[in-house]
C-alpha cells in the first residue's frame, strides 16, 4: 500500500472534525429574541419531519434494490458479491452527508441573523461556517467511505495481481450506485417540495393576498424556509457526495485499468493517487475556510471577493501542491497528469463563473431579461429561454476543451487511440482537480440557503432595518453563489460522466470474465468468441478492441437507438418533474386558500396560520412524485441492456450525458436569471416594484422556479445514476441481452 | 362602545363603525374571509364636527350596535354620494392608508408647508373625480385652482396625493427613469413636454381615471385635501422613518401591483 494513501483517511478525520469545530462553534452562538427562535425551530421541524418521510421511501427503495443485487450476486452469481453491501453504505453515507448538513443549516439560519445585528462580518462568518459543516461532512464521510472499502477490499483481494486491483476498483464504484440513489431522491424531492411550496406561498400569498415575501402570515412560508434546506442543503449535499465518490473511484478505476501492464506498484499509485489528491484537497479547503471574513459596510463585489479568496485560495493552492505530491509518489508521467488535474481545475472555474455571468443581475444577460420584461411576460419568457440557451455554450466548451486537454496530457501529449486507457486516466484526474477543493466550493452552496433563510427569518422578525440590509447583503450573495455552485455542479457531473463511460467497459469486462469463470464461452455481438479458458485473452483486450468486439459504432442501430433513448429520457425526466412540480404547487395554492378561508385572525395576526399542514402536504407531494422519475432513472439502463446489450447502453448514456449536460445547463441558468432579472427590477429598475415589468418578471421567475431547482439539478444526478447503475449491472447485461 | 366615523376615498363613503381604525382598514381591504382584496384610503372623522352636515348620524347611534353574537358592527354606510364636500377639512383628523393585505399606516394632519422647489407634479386625485394629472402648480395652488369656482371646470373639495415624477420633474426627457412605476411612460413624457412648451396651460391630464391600486411607495410629500379655503396636509414618513417604525406596513405597500 503506498504510504500516502494513509492521507486519505487522516484528511477524512480532520476533515470531520473540522466540521464537528464549526457545528460547535455556531451552537455556541445566540438564536437571538424570541421569535427569532420560535420561526427556527418551525422550519427545524419542518425539515426534520420531511427527511424523516423521505429517509423512509429512500430506504425502502435501498433495502429492495440490496436485495435484488444479493439475488444478482450469490444466487444467480452474475455480480461481484461485494456490491450489496457496497450499494448500502454508498446510500446511507450520502443520506447521512445531506441529514447532518440540513441539521445544520436549520441551526445555522437564526444564529446568522442574530450575527448580523453585531455586523455583517460576524453574519457572514457564522453563515460561512455552518456552510463550511455540509462541505467537510460531505467530503470527509465521502473519503471515509472510500478509504474503509479500499482496506477491506484490498485486504480481502490482495493487490499483488493487478487484474485484482482493477476487480477492486470497479467493485468500489458501485458503492457509488447506492449515493446516486439516494441523491435522486433528494434533490428530486427536495426541488418537488421546495418549489412547491415556493410557488404555492407566492401565488397565494404574494399575488392574491398581496402578502410580501416571508410575511408568517402566509401559512407556506414555512415550508418555503423548509424547503430551501431540504432541496439546496440537504439535496446538494446528496448530489455532490454522490459526484465526489463517483470521481475518485472512477477515476482510481481508471488509473487501475491504465496501468494494468506496468506492475503493480506503478498500479497502485495510479489508484491512490485520486484519493490522495482528494485528501489534499480537502485539508487545503479547511484552510480556505479560515480565509473567508470580510470588512463591515462590505458592497456585494466585496463579499463575493471574501468568499472567492477562500475558494481560489484553495484552487491555488491545489494546483501548487498536487505537483508536490505527485512527484513525491512517483507518478508515471508528472507533468501529464498534474497538467491534466490543473485543466480541470479550470474547467470548474470556467463553468463557475459562466454560471455567474448568466445569472448574476450584474452582467447583460440578466439585464437583458429585465429589460425584456417591459414589454410583458412572454418577452420576459422568450429572453429567459434563449439566454439559458446560449449559456450553454460556455460551459460545454469548457468540458470540451478540459476533456480533450486532459486526455492529450494523460496520455502523454498525444490523441492517439493506442494510449486511450492512459488519456482517460487523465480524463478522470481533471474530474478529480475539478472536484478535489470541493469541502470549500461546497461550503459556499450551502451558505446561500442559510442566509436566505436568515434574510426570512430576520424579516419575520422584524429586526433593525441595518441588520436586514446586512442579511439581505447575505443572501444576494447566496444567490450567486447557488447558481455557480449549480453549475459546478452539473460540470462535475459531465467529466464524471465521461470518466463513468469508460469504467463501464472495465466492469464489463469483469461481467465477461464471472461468465468465463461459470466454463462458458463469450461470444461478442461481432461474432468473435473467447473461451472459458482464455480469461487472459480477455484481459489482454484494451477498450477500442471491446468497442469493436461490442459494434459500438455509430452506424449500429443499436447505439442510435439508445442515443435517442438517452436524449428522449433527458427531456422526459425534465417533464415528468417540471408537471410534478404543476401538481404538488396547486395542491399547495388549494390549502393556502383553505387556510386563509377557515382560520379568520391570520391576516390581522390574531390566528397563527397551520404551518405544519403546509409542510406536510409538500412532504406527501414530494414522497409521491419522486417516485415516477425515480424509477424512470433506475429502470433504463436495466432495460436498455437487457434489450439491446452493451452498445445499446453505451448510446443510451452518451445521449443522455449529451442531452442532459446542455439541458441541465440550460435550465439552471435560465432559472437564475429570470429570478435574478425580477431581483434586478426590484432594486428600482425599469420600474421597479410593482410595476407592469416586475408583473412579467414575476411569472418569469415563477416558471424559473422548477426549471432552477427541481428539473435542472436533477438531470445531472439522471445521468449518474443511469451511468453508475450501468456500471453495477453490467454483468447482467453481458450475460442477458434479447438483440 | 364606541362608534367611530370614517370617510372614505374610494369608494367616496361615509361610514360608521364599530371597529378602530387598524381593524376597520384590514376589514375594509380583505372582507371578512379574506375572499376580497383591494387598498383603502380613509380619513378618521370628528364627529362633532359634522353634526351640521346632514349625514344620518342618529341613524348611526340606532343601528350601528353590536350583533347579537357580541361580534362589533363593522360597516354602517351613511352616505355615498357627494360625500367629501360635506365633510369640513378640519373634521378630517387622521388619514389612514390600508394596504391590499390589511395593514394600516395612520398619519396625523400637519400644516402644508411647500417645498420651494420649481418644477412639474404628478397628482393623483381620490375624490371626487379620479384622473391623474400634471401641474407646474404646487399642492396648495394645485387645490385652489381646481376648486376655483371661477373655472369651467371645478369641484367643491378635492382629496389627492402627489407622486413622485423621479428624474422627469424636471426634464421629459431624462433617460433615468428606472423606479418609476407607471405604465406607459412615454405618454407621461408627453404631457410633461406639452406643460414645459406650454407655461400658461395649468394642468394636463395623464390618466382620466385610476382603474387599478395606487403604489403608496410612489406618494410624494403626502396626501391633500383642499379647498377654496385652504389644504389640509397628511404628509408620509420618510423612507427610514418607514423602514424603522412601520416596516410591516411598508412591506406590504411595496407589495403591491398597481399603476
Amino acid at each position: 500500500m503506498p504510504a500516502w494513501f494513509w492521507l486519505v483517511p487522516v484528511a477524512s478525520i480532520g476533515a470531520l472534525g473540522a466540521a464537528y469545530g464549526f457545528f460547535r462553534q455556531m451552537m455556541k452562538e445566540s438564536e437571538g429574541t424570541e421569535t427569532m427562535a420560535k420561526i427556527a425551530a418551525h422550519v427545524r421541524a419542518g425539515a426534520i419531519a420531511y427527511l424523516k418521510q423521505q429517509y423512509k421511501v429512500v430506504g425502502t427503495v435501498l433495502v429492495s434494490l440490496t436485495l435484488v443485487f444479493s439475488v444478482l450476486a450469490y444466487v444467480l452469481e452474475m455480480q461481484n458479491p461485494w456490491v450489496p453491501f457496497a450499494f448500502l453504505t454508498g446510500g446511507l453515507f450520502s443520506g447521512l452527508a445531506g441529514f447532518i448538513g440540513m441539521r445544520t443549516a436549520t441551526y445555522a439560519s437564526a444564529r446568522t441573523a442574530n450575527a448580523a445585528r453585531d455586523s455583517l462580518n460576524h453574519g457572514l462568518r457564522v453563515a460561512f461556517r455552518s456552510g463550511a459543516v455540509m462541505g467537510l461532512t460531505v467530503v470527509g464521510l465521502g473519503l471515509l467511505d472510500i478509504a474503509v472499502w479500499f482496506l477491506v477490499l484490498t485486504r480481502f483481494y490482495g493487490t499483488q495481481d493487478s487484474q485484482q486491483v482493477v476487480v477492486i476498483t470497479t467493485t468500489m464504484l458501485t458503492f457509488g450506485m447506492g449515493a446516486a440513489v439516494q441523491s435522486l431522491f433528494a434533490r428530486v424531492g427536495g426541488g418537488i417540495f421546495t418549489k412547491a411550496a415556493d410557488v404555492g406561498a407566492d401565488l397565494v400569498g404574494k399575488i392574491e393576498a398581496g402578502i410580501p415575501e416571508d410575511d408568517p402570515r402566509n401559512p407556506a412560508t414555512i415550508a418555503d424556509n423548509v424547503g430551501d434546506n431540504v432541496g439546496d442543503v440537504a439535496g446538494m449535499g446528496a448530489d455532490l457526495y454522490e459526484s465526489y465518490v463517483g470521481v475518485i473511484l472512477a477515476s482510481a478505476a481508471l488509473g487501475a485499468a491504465a496501468y494494468l501492464s506496468s506492475g503493480s506498484d506503478v498500479q497502485l499509485k495510479a489508484v491512490v493517487a485520486p484519493m490522495v489528491i482528494g485528501a489534499l484537497g480537502t485539508l487545503l479547503s479547511v484552510m480556505g475556510v479560515f480565509l473567508v471574513r470580510t470588512k463591515e459596510g462590505a458592497t456585494p463585489k466585496q463579499l463575493l471577493a471574501s468568499l472567492g479568496r477562500g475558494v481560489n485560495g484553495a484552487a491555488v493552492m491545489i494546483g501548487v501542491t498536487s505537483l508536490g505530491v505527485l512527484a513525491a509518489m512517483g507518478m508515471p508521467n508528472l507533468w501529464g497528469l498534474w497538467l491534466a488535474l490543473v485543466a480541470g481545475l479550470l474547467t470548474g472555474i470556467t463553468i463557475g463563473r459562466a454560471a455567474e455571468y448568466y445569472t448574476s443581475q450584474g452582467y447583460s444577460p440578466t439585464k437583458r431579461i429585465a429589460v425584456a420584461s417591459k414589454t410583458g411576460p412572454a418577452t420576459v419568457i422568450i429572453g429567459g429561454v434563449g439566454e439559458g440557451m446560449m449559456s450553454v455554450a460556455i460551459p460545454v466548451l469548457a468540458v470540451v476543451s478540459g476533456t480533450g486537454l486532459a486526455y492529450f496530457f494523460g496520455s502523454g501529449y498525444s490523441f492517439s487511440t493506442d494510449t486511450m486507457s492512459l488519456g482517460l486516466y487523465g480524463i478522470g484526474m481533471a474530474a478529480v482537480g475539478m472536484l478535489s477543493t470541493l469541502g470549500i466550493t461546497l461550503a459556499t452552496d450551502a451558505y446561500g440557503p442559510i442566509a436566505d433563510n436568515a434574510g426570512g427569518n430576520a424579516e419575520m422578525s422584524g429586526l433593525a432595518p441595518e441588520v436586514r440590509e446586512r442579511t439581505d447583503a447575505l443572501d444576494s450573495l447566496g444567490n450567486t453563489t447557488a447558481a455557480t455552485g449549480k453549475g459546478f455542479a452539473i460540470g462535475s457531473a459531465a467529466l464524471t460522466g465521461i470518466a463513468l463511460l469508460a469504467s463501464y467497459l472495465e466492469e464489463v469486462k469483469i461481467g465477461i470474465s464471472r461468465v468465463l469463470e461459470r466454463g462458458s464461452d463469450y461470444v461478442f455481438p461481432d461474432g468473435s468468441r473467447i473461451a472459458s479458458a482464455a480469461l487472459d485473452q480477455l484481459e489482454s483486450l484494451n477498450l477500442m478492441e471491446m468497442m469493436t468486439r461490442f459494434e459500438v459504432v455509430l452506424i449500429n442501430p443499436k447505439v442510435i437507438i439508445g442515443l435517442f433513448l438517452g436524449a428522449m429520457l433527458a427531456l422526459v425526466f425534465s417533464g415528468i418533474t417540471m408537471k410534478a412540480v404543476g401538481r404538488a404547487a396547486g395542491q399547495m395554492v388549494d390549502e393556502v386558500r383553505r387556510q386563509f378561508r377557515d382560520i379568520p385572525g391570520i391576516m390581522s395576526g390574531a390566528s397563527e396560520p397551520d404551518y405544519a399542514r403546509c409542510v406536510s402536504i409538500s412532504t406527501k407531494a414530494a414522497q409521491r412524485e419522486m417516485m415516477l422519475p425515480s424509477i424512470l432513472a433506475i429502470a433504463a439502463p436495466v432495460v436498455v441492456g437487457l434489450i439491446f446489450g452493451v452498445p445499446g447502453v453505451l448510446g443510451l448514456l452518451a445521449g443522455a450525458g449529451a442531452a442532459g449536460f446542455s439541458l441541465s445547463m440550460f435550465m439552471a441558468n435560465a432559472g437564475g436569471a429570470w429570478d435574478n432579472a425580477k431581483k434586478y427590477i426590484e432594486e428600482g429598475h425599469h420600474g421597479g416594484k410593482g410595476s407592469e415589468a416586475h408583473k412579467a418578471a414575476v411569472i418569469g421567475d415563477t416558471v424559473g422556479d422548477p426549471f432552477k431547482d427541481t428539473s435542472g439539478p436533477g438531470l445531472n444526478i439522471l445521468v449518474k445514476l443511469m451511468s453508475m447503475e450501468a456500471i453495477v449491472v453490467a454483468g447482467v447485461t453481458v450475460a442477458v441481452s434479447l438483440v | 362602545m364606541t362608534t367611530y366615523v370614517y370617510l372614505s376615498l374610494i369608494p367616496e363613503a361615509l361610514i360608521a363603525s364599530m371597529l378602530p381604525p387598524d381593524d376597520f382598514g384590514l376589514y375594509y381591504a380583505i372582507g371578512s374571509a379574506k375572499r376580497s382584496r383591494g387598498q383603502a384610503i380613509f380619513f378618521s372623522v370628528d364627529r362633532d364636527a359634522i353634526n351640521d352636515a346632514g349625514f344620518p348620524l342618529v341613524d348611526a347611534d340606532i343601528r350601528c350596535v353590536p350583533h347579537t353574537d357580541g361580534r362589533p358592527k363593522r360597516s354602517l354606510y351613511l352616505s355615498i354620494y357627494r360625500t367629501l364636500e360635506r365633510v369640513p377639512r378640519d373634521a378630517l383628523t387622521a388619514l389612514h392608508l390600508a394596504t391590499d393585505d390589511g395593514r394600516v399606516l395612520t398619519i396625523e394632519p400637519q400644516d402644508f408647508v411647500a417645498d420651494g422647489e420649481d418644477r412639474a407634479h404628478l397628482y393623483q386625485e381620490f375624490c371626487p373625480v379620479t384622473p391623474r394629472i400634471v401641474s407646474h402648480l404646487d399642492p396648495a395652488e394645485f387645490a385652489r385652482f381646481i376648486t376655483d369656482k371661477a373655472h369651467n371646470v371645478h369641484v367643491p373639495r378635492i382629496a389627492f396625493a402627489e407622486l413622485t415624477l423621479g428624474n422627469l420633474k424636471n426634464n421629459p426627457d431624462h433617460h433615468d427613469i428606472h423606479n418609476l412605476p407607471y405604465p406607459n411612460i412615454g405618454h407621461l413624457r408627453d404631457c410633461l413636454r406639452e406643460l414645459a412648451e406650454a407655461p400658461e396651460k395649468a394642468t394636463k391630464t395623464v390618466l382620466r381615471q385610476i382603474t387599478q391600486e395606487v403604489l403608496f411607495r410612489t406618494i410624494r410629500n403626502g396626501v391633500f385635501v383642499g379647498d377654496a379655503t385652504g389644504i389640509s396636509a397628511f404628509p408620509l414618513p420618510t423612507h427610514d422613518a418607514l423602514e424603522r417604525e412601520h416596516l410591516a406596513w411598508w412591506r406590504s405597500a411595496q407589495s403591491t401591483f398597481g399603476q
